[in-house]
């Protein structure tokens, strides 16, 4: 058979193991302490090396973690899966540019800037949204003669 | 395309998991292939032929509108 990139099955997981950590330590550096002073709480202050890396830490885990997440191989990966694959990830493509220009047209300054640092990961969270739901799709629409 | 599977598949007595697992594809994509939703690769079809033991064209063939 011939390379399809693919990560192995088992990446899926892992995947998500590193994802959602990442995520919630990019959501905190993003947005924490304003939301804690909102709620009349101190903020929080990260040591040393977490206040100078978490947000690489964060965005490097959350791309690593989808990527695995989205092109790990399915337990029968086929040609139809291969297909609904490559039409999701054209989906996901032109929702996240329409997603963009929307930002592009509406928001400016620091608002801006916050809309393109999630832009850097919308891509795979749509096309991961994209593509379980193709698949969810094709199993309920399921016909077994017996 | 209009493809005749799902009757060459009953006539054979074969569920839908037996001719996946026997041609090396998902379950999914026999279901989408009998309902008309995917078009096989030649590969595939040709595939399924030999399953059954008769030229692809006694299973699949053009509409007027391919």
């Amino acid at each position: 058979m011939k390379n399809d990139w693919l990560f192995p099955h088992r990446c899926r997981q892992i995947g998500w193991f590193v994802f959602i950590p990442s995520a919630l330590l990019g959501l905190f550096t993003l947005h924490g302490n304003s939301l804690l002073k909102n709620l009349g709480f101190q903020p929080v202050t990260l040591g040393d090396f977490m206040g100078s890396f978490a947000d690489e830490i964060a965005a490097l885990g959350a791309i690593l973690g989808l990527l695995f997440i989205a092109f790990a191989r399915e337990k029968s990966e086929d040609e139809m899966i291969r297909q609904l694959r490559l039409e999701s990830l054209q989906w996901s493509v032109y929702i996240n540019y329409f997603l963009l220009a929307l930002a592009i047209i509406f928001m400016y300054d620091d608002a801006f800037f916050t809309v393109m640092i999630y832009n850097m990961f919308t891509v795979l969270l749509v096309f991961i949204i994209r593509f379980r739901w193709s698949l969810k799709r094709v199993d309920h629409t399921e016909e077994v003669i017996a | 395309m209009k493809n005749r599977l799902k009757v060459a598949r009953a006539e054979k007595d074969m569920s839908q998991a037996q001719l996946a697992e026997h041609i090396g594809v998902s379950r999914q994509t026999i279901n989408s292939i009998e309902t008309g939703r995917y078009i096989p690769s030649t590969v595939l079809a040709l595939k399924l032929a030999r399953t059954f033991g008769k030229p692809v064209e006694e299973f699949f063939s053009l509409e007027e509108t391919d």
